[in-house]
């Protein structure tokens, strides 16, 4: 066994999980409560790296920040997210809201229409060319191991703890504030929820809001750890959020982060272990999701939905 | 409502049978015009223009930018001494980006269709090459790249008469790639991931069969050019490993890739790339990086010229200065009588003889029967705080 190799994959697939599991809790919180497939999610993930690019050039650069790395650091993730999350509250306003009692196909076909429209103004506003985070210039990376075989870099330990801690973050504010209350009163029964005196159109704000913050914080993330961001970088990283979604169970919270999780491992692992795996990762990754609706249509923690007959 | 839907078949089938009429017509049109596009006479007036294919933006734009300074150092200049002036019509390619060679078909066909445009300079990338053939060839276009490397594209026979290159080819490349690394570092365990394109996989496979057949135990890799995560791969890569080639196209992505190597504490393996790399991008991750690269003239005063009006001697971008030479060159030759076809440029591109004293490259452009220089050595080169020095 090689477990130098075991101990990487493990690592990279947690890095890279971390993000996915970003992704896929907005699209899981947007999917619990409108039942919308917002296809325009990774997207908002790629406009919050931009912003996180343009902070950190504002901030002087990484390699003369105004302020210290990690600070600059902070300051784009609190920035992105902010502003990822009005955009977010923006695309539901005008792409969305307009459509929420039209036949389902129509906001899921104005998500996609969303999604190219953000996807060709980033090309148009900000070119086709990679941007580079500079992370080594900005924190200086450090790697760290622990005996022969364990390797990780603070990066790496960034974005994984970032992850799990707005995780937690999102779960308590989900279970234990009022909002929360009112999200999971709207994702139960919307029409009851509203009868209750609970503002909807809010509510379905705020979770926009949250969701868009999410994707925005996994931007950064991949600028980080993986040096570069250019305007197509969320159509992929976008389908793998979804599919996280769908494999941990489309609208669980929890079964979001397990699924964002899984794919990465898969993704590192059959990069690492697999035939052609560092080109064909994305292969396995999809015939997952194709295993996973045949076995368990629900997902790994989603409820079956019952219908009355 | 049944005679209606009957009505409503017949049109369909109707319009269906008119549709493909109408194309075979403009079909026969197409091929008529292509005949006339190789042997139709152009005026060639005061100004004589030339297509520029390059990847002006994209992923690859550090390497297209390049490449379009030097073509238009070679147009002022020679616009400033001669009486006829010649004009650069750019294309962007964009090579590199999700949709393929989409937009370097897309660009040569709008320069097929230019009767203007008499030659082409360009594209940069092999596989782009491959792609826009059949625009070019069938325009009549002769086309001359000064990057595109991979060498079964002068020897396939596809494009001969047609093609030809200002850069030596792969097999070039790749013995003195392996000739360095076996004979002046003396590496013994060496790893090589390509970037799944037409240039890239074509010299890995060069590089890798030499190495063996000198005994170096070769790993061998791939990822995708749309890839930014190359962690998982990196920790493929054997411990023991002491170089990792990677004759990819894309600068920023030698450089990630070379950053999370150092990230996993991999900063003890050299890093060589291909001329696609040679870039101050991947020269700036440390001293542990080489790369080969054309055999460049760096003390020819044309260098220095162009380095004081761009800051930078952008070298990658050299050949396509004496591309753009050679075209020039070719349609004044064709130009004597006052008009020039398609057809004469390209049998003037194939007569180039560029004396080694007053060439750019330092050597001798002249083109064999497929295209390529009879000439063709390649340079090694060493990142020396950060810049690229000669060292092979």
């Amino acid at each position: 066994m090689n477990w130098s190799l075991f101990f990487g994959e493990l690592v990279s697939g947690l890095t890279l999980g971390s993000i996915y599991a970003l992704i896929a809790l907005g699209y899981t919180m947007v999917y619990g409560i409108l039942k919308l497939l917002n296809f325009a999610h990774g997207d908002v993930y790629m406009v919050g790296a931009f912003i996180g690019f343009f902070i950190l050039q504002w901030l002087g650069g990484p390699l003369k920040p105004v302020v210290t790395g990690w600070l600059a650091v902070a300051i784009m993730f609190a920035v992105a997210m902010i502003g990822c999350g009005a955009l977010g509250v923006g695309i539901e306003r005008f792409a969305y809201r307009p459509l929420r009692n039209a036949p389902r196909i129509a906001p899921l076909i104005s998500a996609l229409g969303v999604s190219i429209f953000l996807q060709n103004s980033a090309l148009l506003l900000w070119g086709p060319q990679f941007r580079d985070y500079d992370t080594f210039d900005l924190v200086g990376v450090k790697s760290y191991h622990i005996g022969q075989n364990f390797f990780i870099s603070n990066i790496q330990i960034l974005t994984i703890s970032v992850s799990i801690g707005l995780t937690i973050a999102l779960t308590l504010i989900v279970s234990r504030t009022r909002t929360g209350k009112a999200m999971r009163a709207t994702s139960f029964d919307r029409d009851a929820a509203e009868m209750m005196g609970i503002s909807i159109d809010r509510v379905i704000s705020f979770t926009f809001f949250l969701g868009s913050a999410l994707a925005a914080a996994g931007g950064i993330m991949f600028g980080l750890v993986f040096g570069q961001i250019f305007s197509l970088m969320g159509f992929t990283a976008g389908l793998k959020g979804f599919t996280a979604a769908v494999v941990g169970g489309i609208g669980s919270i929890p079964g979001a982060v397990v699924g964002g999780f899984l794919i990465g491992l898969l993704e590192a692992f059959a990069t690492g272990y697999l035939p052609g795996g560092s080109v064909y990762a994305n292969l396995y990754v999809f015939a997952l999701l194709i295993v996973m609706f045949l076995i368990r249509p629900s997902g790994l923690l989603g409820s079956p939905v019952i219908q009355k007959v | 409502m049944k005679k209606v839907v009957i009505a409503a078949v017949l049109a369909a089938i109707v319009a269906v049978l008119a549709t493909a009429a109408w194309g075979s017509t403009t079909g026969a049109s197409k091929v008529a015009s292509v005949a006339n596009a190789d042997t139709a006479l152009v005026k060639c007036g005061k100004t004589r223009s030339i297509g520029l294919l390059a990847p002006i933006t994209g992923p690859a734009a550090s390497l297209g930018l390049p490449q379009v300074h030097w073509a238009n150092f070679y147009k002022n200049t020679y616009n400033r001494t001669h009486k006829k002036k010649i004009k650069l019509v750019p294309e962007d390619t964009m090579l590199g980006s999700a949709n393929g060679t989409a937009e370097a078909v897309k660009g040569a066909q709008a320069l097929g269709s230019n009767a203007a445009v008499l030659g082409v300079v360009g594209p940069a990338g092999s596989n782009e090459v491959k792609a826009t053939t059949g625009a070019l060839k069938g325009a009549g276009l002769g086309w001359v790249s000064g990057s595109a490397t991979n060498t079964q594209i002068t020897l396939d026979g596809t494009r001969t008469g047609f093609f030809f290159r200002t850069v030596p080819p792969d097999s070039s490349q790749s013995k003195s790639v392996t000739a360095y690394i076996t004979g002046t570092l003396k590496l013994k365990r060496v790893y090589i991931i390509d970037d799944q394109e037409a240039y890239s996989t074509g010299l890995a496979d060069e590089v890798q069969a030499q190495l063996q057949a000198k005994g170096v135990t070769v790993g061998r890799d791939g990822v995708s050019q749309q890839q930014s995560d190359f962690t998982s791969l990196i920790n493929k890569i054997p411990r023991n490993t002491q170089l990792v080639y990677l004759p990819w196209q894309l600068p920023p992505k030698g450089k990630a890739f070379g950053q999370q190597m150092k990230s996993l504490g991999r900063a003890g393996v050299k890093l060589m790339g291909s001329d696609g790399l040679f870039d101050p991008l991947f020269s700036s991750l440390g001293n542990n990086v080489y790369d080969s690269f054309f055999p460049l003239n760096p003390a020819d005063k044309r260098v220095a010229a162009f380095t004081k009006i761009h800051k930078s001697s952008e070298l990658f971008g050299a050949p396509s200065y004496v591309a753009t030479q050679v075209v020039t060159g070719a349609i004044d030759r064709a130009c004597k009588n006052g008009t020039a076809s398609r057809a004469e440029v390209r049998a003037q591109i194939k007569r180039t003889n560029i004396l080694a004293a007053t060439s750019l490259l330092g050597l001798q452009v002249k083109f064999d029967k497929h295209g390529d220089m009879v000439k063709k050595p390649f340079g090694i080169y060493h990142s020396v705080k950060g810049v690229f020095v000669r060292v092979a």
